[in-house]
C-alpha cells in the first residue's frame, strides 16, 4: 500500500466514524454550551459585566472540549486493535498520526467554529468580535489537537486517564490562548488583530512541523 | 546484573567519565559529591545570609523588605537552572538510553519544583508591601507558575506508568515538550503583560551596591550547592531503589 492510500485510508475511516457515530461531536458541542452558560450564574447577568469575560469564557470553554476529546485519538483504537495495525504499518507514523489528527480536527474544529458565534449571544458580544472569534477557534483547536496528541498517546498505557491529560497538556496551550482569545480582544478595542492571527498561524505551522514526530515517538513509547 | 556492571565497565575502560554512566560506579562518587555539597551549601549559606542580613546596606527605596532577594533570586534562577538540566538528562537518556540519566532527571524535578514554589512564595511576600498585592499576573512570575506546572506534570507523568522503563522514557519526551515550549511560553506572556522590575543583575552594569551583588552570589552558589546535594541524595536512594537486589548493592550500601 503507497503512502497515499494508506494516509488516504486513516482519513477516510476517521471521517466516517466522525460522521456514524454522532456522540463524537455532539457531546463535546454540548459540554461546550453548559461550560458557557455556566458562567453567567456565578458572576450575575448584567450584559456588560458578561461582555468583557465572554471572549475569555468561550475561548477556554472550546479549549477544554477539544482536550476532552483527546481519548479518541488513540484509547478506542487502543481498546479495538486498530493502533497496533497502524503501528505495524510499513508508513511512516507521523504521517499517519498526522491524517488522524487532521480528521479530527476538521470535524470538532468544524462543530466547535460554528458553536462559537452562537454561544457569543450569550455574551452580548457584537457580531464583529464573534466572527473574529470563531475563525480564532478553528485556528487553535488544530493546534491544540496536535500538542493533545503528544500526551494522548503517552498515556494509552498510563493511570490517570483524563485529569492527567489537562495536566500536561494545559500549560502548554497558554501561548495559544493569549493570542487566541486576543484576536477577539482587538476587535472589541476596535484595533486590528492581524499580529494576534498572525502569530497563531506560526504555532500551528510550528505545532504541525513538530508535534506528529512527537506524537508517534511517544506512541512508540507507551505501546512499546 | 553485578556481571553486566562488571561488563560495561571493561568496555568502557580508559574513558572514565562513561564509567560513571554505571550506577554502580557513579553511587559511591554521588555520595562524596553529596557531602561536599550539604557543606558547601550550609557554609555559602551562613556567610551570604549573614551579609544580606547584617551588612548589606538598607535599599533607598523600598527600605529592608527588599532582603528578600537574597533567596527569592537564587530560588528563581534554579527554578530555570533545574529545568534545563532536568531536560538535558532526560534527552540524554532518550539518545544513549543511559538508566542513570533518566534517574538523575527524576532526582531533579522534585527540587525544581520546590525552587519554583519557593520563589512564587517570597516572591509574593515581597509584592505584598512593595507592589501592594500577594501576585501579579506578570510575565516572570507566571512563567515561573508555569515552569512549576510543567515540573508537577512530568513527576505526575512518570508515576503513572507500573512499567518504571516506560514511564522513564515518556517523561523524558514531555521534559523535552516543555523545553521547547518554555521559550514561547515566556515570550507569549511576556508580549501579553509586563509589569515586573526591570534585572537588576546585568554583566558590566549592575545597579545594586557590591556588598549586596556579593551576598546574592554567594547565597545562588549556596542554593546551587543545595540543589546539587538534594539531587545526589535523591539519586542515590533512586538508585538503591532501582538496583535492589544487586551484589555490588549490598557491598555499598553496608
Amino acid at each position: 500500500m503507497s503512502l497515499r492510500a494508506a494516509t488516504g485510508a486513516v482519513f477516510r475511516r476517521e471521517m466516517q466514524l466522525f460522521a456514524r457515530r454522532k456522540s463524537d461531536w455532539a457531546n463535546p458541542i454540548v459540554f461546550f454550551l453548559i461550560v458557557c452558560s455556566l458562567f453567567p450564574f456565578a458572576v450575575g447577568s448584567e450584559s456588560e459585566k458578561l461582555k468583557l469575560i465572554g471572549i475569555g469564557v468561550i475561548f477556554v470553554g472550546a479549549l477544554l472540549a477539544s482536550m476532552l476529546s483527546l481519548p479518541r485519538l488513540f484509547e478506542e483504537d487502543a481498546r479495538d486493535g486498530s493502533l497496533e495495525l497502524m503501528l505495524a504499518s510499513s508508513e511512516p507514523l507521523a504521517v499517519l498520526i498526522l491524517a488522524r489528527i487532521t480528521a479530527l480536527s476538521l470535524g470538532l474544529g468544524a462543530a466547535l467554529t460554528v458553536a462559537t458565534p452562537v454561544f457569543a449571544l450569550f455574551y452580548a458580544l457584537p457580531f464583529d468580535v464573534a466572527g473574529m472569534l470563531a475563525l480564532s477557534v478553528a485556528l487553535a483547536v488544530p493546534t491544540l489537537l496536535l500538542i493533545g496528541a503528544i500526551a494522548a498517546a503517552l498515556l494509552v498505557s498510563a493511570r490517570g486517564g483524563a485529569i492527567l491529560t489537562a495536566v500536561l497538556v494545559l500549560p502548554l496551550t497558554i501561548p495559544t490562548l493569549i493570542f487566541g482569545a486576543g484576536a477577539a480582544l482587538r476587535v472589541l478595542n476596535g484595533q486590528s488583530p492581524v499580529a494576534e492571527l498572525a502569530l497563531q498561524g506560526a504555532f500551528l505551522l510550528l505545532a504541525l512541523a513538530l508535534c506528529p514526530l512527537a506524537a508517534a515517538a511517544a506512541l512508540k513509547i507507551s505501546t512499546d | 546484573m553485578a556481571r553486566t556492571e562488571q561488563q560495561s565497565n571493561d568496555k568502557f575502560a580508559g574513558r572514565w567519565f562513561w564509567r560513571y554512566a554505571a550506577p554502580a560506579a557513579f553511587y559511591p562518587l554521588a555520595g562524596k559529591i553529596e557531602k561536599i555539597g550539604w557543606v558547601l551549601a550550609v557554609v555559602l549559606a551562613a556567610i551570604g545570609l549573614y551579609m544580606g542580613f547584617f551588612v548589606a546596606p538598607t535599599d533607598a527605596t523600598q527600605g529592608e523588605v527588599y532582603r528578600v532577594i537574597f533567596i527569592h533570586v537564587p530560588a528563581a534562577w534554579m527554578t530555570m537552572v533545574i529545568y534545563l538540566a532536568m531536560a538535558f538528562w532526560a534527552g540524554t537518556g532518550l539518545v544513549l538510553g543511559t538508566r542513570l540519566s533518566f534517574m538523575m532527571s527524576h532526582a531533579l524535578a522534585p527540587t525544581g519544583a520546590i525552587m519554583a514554589v519557593v520563589a512564587l512564595w517570597t516572591g509574593s511576600l515581597w509584592g505584598r508591601p512593595t507592589w501592594g498585592t500577594y501576585w501579579v499576573w506578570d510575565a516572570r512570575i507566571t512563567s515561573t507558575l508555569i515552569l512549576f506546572f510543567l515540573y508537577v506534570g512530568y513527576m505526575a507523568l512518570s508515576a503513572a506508568f507500573d512499567d518504571k522503563k516506560k514511564g522513564d522514557r515518556a517523561s523524558a519526551l514531555i521534559a523535552l515538550v516543555g523545553a521547547i515550549n518554555v521559550p514561547i511560553i515566556y515570550f507569549s506572556v511576556k508580549w501579553w503583560t509586563t509589569l515586573h522590575q526591570g534585572s537588576s543583575v546585568r554583566p558590566g552594569s549592575s545597579s545594586m551596591a557590591t556588598t549586596m551583588l556579593w551576598a546574592m552570589l554567594i547565597m545562588t552558589f549556596a542554593f546551587w550547592a543545595y540543589c546539587v546535594a538534594a539531587a545526589m541524595h535523591r539519586l542515590r536512594t533512586q538508585i538503591i531503589e532501582r538496583e535492589a537486589g544487586a551484589a555490588w548493592l549490598d557491598g555499598a550500601t553496608k
